[in-house]
């Protein structure tokens, strides 16, 4: 019977205190600044052009199979302009898969890959969670 | 003739404010329980959410009702109507003001106790219509539950007719000055209030319905606008029980400075709230827990508070005497409750039942 008090005035105080919840997608919560997001390529600054040379060793070795990577022959190779003979030509990453477990970054060879902090991608099509990171490099925050 | 246009108009009237008031209360509950477990509640349509419950009416509406293949066909499509239809109609005697209800019959107690009744016949035949156990199971636990509760309910009731020594609502409310019942009787009001809570089959006394064990009871096949007849009934019940303690003990539209109507309006949301927050702390009784607390507890403590009443009718003794008898008789009555629930011996045989568990465990 004590309980029965106990549980109105334990209700009746939570009930004056503010929401936890927030009007997300609207307002967002703080994340954490240890959270990790999905990954982006990276550039290299001498050349201005991405490291990635493609080679496929992150999406053979992706556990959730989000990434779908091609190559190409490099332009710039040709043009005696950087020492890389074939470069990525697309990189396919689909959100919706992606963990963020990072198992890319330990596996590429040429240090092509780094995380953001961009965790939230929404979209109202299946097509809208793929993204072609070879197109959008740089666009989001890294973490360090 | 005119009385006749008259009579209809403040039919429609009622019926308005009430299918205004069901969206209200259904909005005002996801709300208040939002608030309690520290969401917002619905928040999306219309600021505030406040058009949540026109769209949820609108999908039952447009949803399709299904019938079970065994389902008893006529006795299916008449239940949630006879459940339905004395929720409604307890309205017509039932006051806003001393000028604003349909007909204030003379015998509107009387009237209320005996139209209220019929709806668990409507429950009983929705679950046993739908061919289905667990409707089966939450029928005749429907039946055992509100003419269990019935009981007390109307000797409190009586309680205050004895006062008021008058059946209309109106009379009982003309007759609650300078003090409101609730200072005279209060035992009965706490009755009114714990047997009303059952009637109703809010938490804690949500048994028929019983989410987690016989999923929702005498209604689990029912769907669409059917299924929305009983939900508006029952929300229709808690106010017409809202109401009614508001009128009985609280002195219903007397109050200084506000309108009438206001001061109706205040005294019976403070009830809803209270019954909404009842959800929120409480979890629900057994069917045992419920049945021993109504012929145990309430039966005989609704047949004291007569006994105190027409003691204090009879002897024409001063108001206090009965005020401190009722409060005292309360006091005595929470005594055996409290040692029945939690007292220590429930305590410690609670945890003698889990020492032996464990022991039993760690032999095996």
């Amino acid at each position: 019977m004590n309980g029965v008090f106990r549980a109105l005035g334990t209700t009746f105080k939570t009930m004056l205190r503010h929401p936890v919840t927030v009007q997300y997608p609207d307002e967002q919560l703080p994340v954490s600044p240890r959270r990790r997001g999905f990954p982006r390529l990276l550039v290299d600054p001498e050349v201005g052009e991405l490291r990635c040379s493609g080679c496929g060793i992150c999406a053979r070795h992706c556990l959730t199979q989000a990434l779908k990577v091609t190559m190409k022959d490099n332009p710039n190779f040709a043009a005696g302009k950087s020492q890389r003979k074939k470069i990525v030509d697309k990189f396919e990453l689909d959100v919706g898969q992606c963990t963020e477990c990072a198992v890319c970054i330990e596996m590429c060879n040429s240090g092509g890959i780094e995380m953001t902090k961009e965790w939230c991608a929404p979209s109202t099509s299946r097509q809208g969670l793929r993204r072609d990171l070879a197109q959008q490099n740089g666009s989001a925050e890294a973490v360090h | 003739m005119n009385w006749v246009v008259e009579l209809v108009l403040r039919v429609v009237a009622v019926l308005a404010f009430l299918v205004l008031t069901v969206l209200f209360l259904i909005w005002l509950e996801r709300k208040v329980l939002g608030r309690i477990q520290m969401r917002m509640g619905p928040m999306r349509t219309a600021p505030y959410g406040v058009l949540q419950p026109v769209a949820d009416a609108l999908k039952l509406m447009t949803k399709e009702g299904l019938r079970p293949q065994g389902a008893d066909t006529w006795v299916y499509h008449l239940g949630p109507v006879v459940a339905v239809l004395p929720a409604l109609l307890v309205w017509v005697t039932i006051p806003f003001t001393g000028s604003l209800v349909v007909q204030d019959m003379r015998l509107g107690a009387f009237y209320i106790v005996a139209v209220s009744g019929v709806s668990v016949v409507g429950m009983v035949m929705a679950g046993w219509s739908s061919n289905n156990k667990y409707a089966l199971l939450g029928a005749a636990r429907s039946a055992a539950q509100m003419i269990s509760y019935e009981l007390p309910l109307v000797l409190a009731l009586l309680g205050v007719v004895m006062l008021a020594q008058s059946l209309s609502l109106g009379d009982i409310v003309a007759q609650q000055s300078p003090w409101p019942y609730l200072l005279l009787q209060p035992l009965g009001f706490a009755l009114f209030l714990v047997a009303g809570l059952a009637e109703l089959a809010r938490n804690p006394f949500d048994i028929y319905h019983a989410d987690t064990e016989i999923v929702g009871g005498p209604f689990v096949e029912y769907s669409g606008i059917r299924w929305a007849l009983f939900f508006m009934a029952e929300y229709v019940n808690l106010f017409a029980i809202c109401a009614l303690a508001s009128l009985l003990f609280l002195g219903g539209w007397k109050g200084p400075l506000l309108p009438p109507i206001l001061w109706f309006l205040v005294k019976t949301y403070a009830f809803v709230f209270f019954i909404i927050w009842l959800r929120a702390a409480l979890p629900r009784l057994r069917i045992d827990q419920l049945m021993t607390l109504a012929w145990r507890y309430l039966v005989p403590l609704a047949f004291a508070n007569i006994l105190l009443n027409a003691f204090y009718l009879y002897f024409e003794l001063p108001a206090w005497t009965l005020s401190l008898a009722s409060l005292a008789l309360l006091g005595v009555a929470v005594v055996p409750l409290y040692r029945h629930w939690s007292g220590r011996a429930v305590v410690k045989a609670r945890l003698a039942d889990r020492v032996g568990m464990s022991k039993a465990e760690s032999q095996a």
